[in-house]
């Protein structure tokens, strides 16, 4: 039944995950890689892992990709057919991701798919990570945190320089 | 679950499953009839009361007229996500109730049917599909992928109306999802677990304010936790796209937001799955605030009477507060988008997070 199930989901990532590299629409590409996203999180829970596989919805399928969406969406993406012109660099380009490739095969199958799991009960409840996260590995936790806020500020920064003068139009557009 | 999952589990579940399903698809047609008369009775006009008695059969003259129309794909229109979009909404509406539980559990006694034993000594019945241990979490993942089918419906129209209406409603449910998360955090502090019906176990009994009334515990009475409900409910409507936050409609500006150009059933999916994410926002609000199944000042036997009677608790307070939904709508008028969007950054997502330290005090202080 588990096996079933793992497949079956299995599959479903794979084919879609292809279909994001593969297919010409950035839409239909970031829908795919949302339905690749679930039918990760359902790997998580075939682990015994919910409370990670709820968290891979909400982070990953429901806020990133949600953005993503939507600066395609504006954009408005239109696939125009280019011709292939610069035949090195093309060839550069394959070269390099054929041996980005087959190095990440070598040292996955090196040290993580033979290396034995560690024993005992997989415990990954928001008890035990919050735990984790707040004692053992509190530094990294808030050096990413104040890592985001930075972004953030820089974002406001950058965006508040063209609302200054976006104001100034809209005031000159209507006089008051 | 201790014991393995036999065939009476399974059983048990397609029960549930068949019980909560076929509630979840008769919200919407005894909804538009509450709407539709609801609307009348607070604009002070008779409303649909032609088809059957009090307008009773209108639903399904409107769901009979829905069928028969002609189902037009829009020739600019990207066929497969457009024909996707009603599913992708309905999926997480239909979906989100699985997690809530509707009822106290009871020990079902062994049965014996047509002389045959069905299924040896007692098994205890929990009425909720699925009773995770992460259940406030899948809620809000299943919320965060409800913004799908709009965004995909207003896109895939080749409209502008809907492209506007898609990105609105977008920016709208990001916004407020964050402060409906964060409220609902509160929820899950005094409960101390995110499966919810340990949240509304944490909710069952009284508690006694100042030496004479006798109150229900539940949430929205507690000092701590009645600006948590306000914020909650306030973005639950947002959420589901209600007046007075229904942007991605906005049927003055946007002629019909997203689902613009759709007809027959497909437009039907939408005004389902609206209903539906209604009925599951409810179903949340009670299950976090209101009690859940709980009676007031009453103590439900672990048997099948106390069952029915909490479960016709929770469809109590479920159907008040659809009306509710009802009742804002035809009272509030729509919001600017602006001003939405500033409630929703300024005022209600700092509310939330001052609503987390002061519930952290009174936890700390040991007063709830």
């Amino acid at each position: 039944m588990e096996f079933a199930i793992f497949f079956f989901f299995a599959a479903i990532a794979v084919i879609f995950a292809l279909v994001v590299v593969l297919h010409r629409n950035p839409v239909v590409g970031a829908l795919s890689l949302v339905a690749s996203f679930f039918a990760l999180a359902v790997m998580y829970v075939l682990l015994e892992a919910p409370f990670l596989a709820a968290l891979q919805i909400i982070v990953y399928a429901g806020a990133i990709m949600v953005l993503f969406l939507f600066v395609i969406m504006l954009l408005n993406l239109q696939h125009v057919a280019e011709p292939a012109t610069r035949p090195v660099q093309q060839f550069l380009g394959y070269l390099t991701a054929a041996a980005f490739g087959i190095g990440l095969i070598y040292f996955v199958l090196k040290y993580a798919v033979f290396a034995a799991l560690p024993k005992g009960p997989f415990l990954a409840n928001a008890r035990v990570l919050g735990i984790d996260i707040f004692q053992a590995y509190v530094f990294p936790f808030e050096m990413v945190s104040i890592l985001l806020l930075a972004a953030i500020v820089g974002a406001l920064v950058m965006s508040g320089r063209s609302m200054k003068g976006g104001r100034a139009a809209i005031g000159n557009e209507v006089p008051r | 679950m201790g014991h393995a999952f036999d065939a009476t589990d399974i059983t048990l579940s397609i029960v549930k499953i068949a019980i909560v399903l076929i509630m979840m698809l008769q919200i919407t047609p005894i909804m538009v009839w509450v709407e539709r008369r609801g609307s009348a009775l607070i604009q002070d006009r008779p409303g649909p009361n032609r088809v059957g008695p009090l307008g009773l059969l209108q639903s399904f003259a409107d769901a009979l007229k829905f069928i028969l129309k002609e189902d037009i794909i829009p020739s600019g229109a990207h066929k497969w996500l457009y024909t996707l979009a009603p599913a992708l909404g309905l999926f997480p509406a239909l979906t989100t109730i699985a997690v809530v539980p509707w009822g106290r559990g009871f020990l079902l006694h062994e049965r014996l049917f047509l002389g045959r034993r069905l299924f040896a000594g007692g098994r205890w019945f929990e009425p909720v599909v699925a009773d995770v241990s992460v259940g406030l979490l899948v809620v809000f993942a299943l919320a965060s992928l409800s913004v799908y089918g709009i965004t995909t419906a207003g896109w895939a129209s080749n409209n502008k109306y809907s492209l506007f209406g898609g990105i609105r409603a977008s920016a709208q449910m990001i916004s407020y999802e964050l402060s409906l998360t964060l409220a609902a955090v509160s929820a899950l502090l005094v409960a101390g677990s995110l499966r919810l019906t340990d949240v509304v176990w944490q909710q069952t009994g009284s508690f006694v304010l100042f030496n004479t009334i006798k109150l229900p515990a539940w949430n929205v009475f507690s000092p701590a936790m009645w600006l948590s409900f306000i914020i909650f409910t306030v973005s639950g409507f947002a959420e589901t796209n209600r007046l007075p936050f229904d942007f991605a409609e906005a049927e003055a500006e946007l002629v019909a937001g997203y689902h613009t150009e759709y007809s027959s059933m497909k437009f039907a999916l939408f005004f389902m799955s609206e209903y539906m994410a209604m009925g599951t926002m409810s179903a949340l609000i009670t299950t976090l605030y209101l009690g859940g199944w709980d009676i007031p000042w009453y103590h439900e036997p672990p048997t099948f009477l106390g069952f029915i009677l909490s479960a016709l608790c929770f469809l109590a307070k479920v159907s008040f507060l659809m009306f509710v939904f009802v009742w804002v709508r035809w009272t509030i008028p729509r919001l600017k988008y602006d001003i939405l969007m500033r409630i929703g950054w300024k005022i209600f997502l700092p509310l939330a997070f001052l609503n987390i330290v002061l519930v952290a005090a009174f936890i700390a202080a040991g007063w709830i």
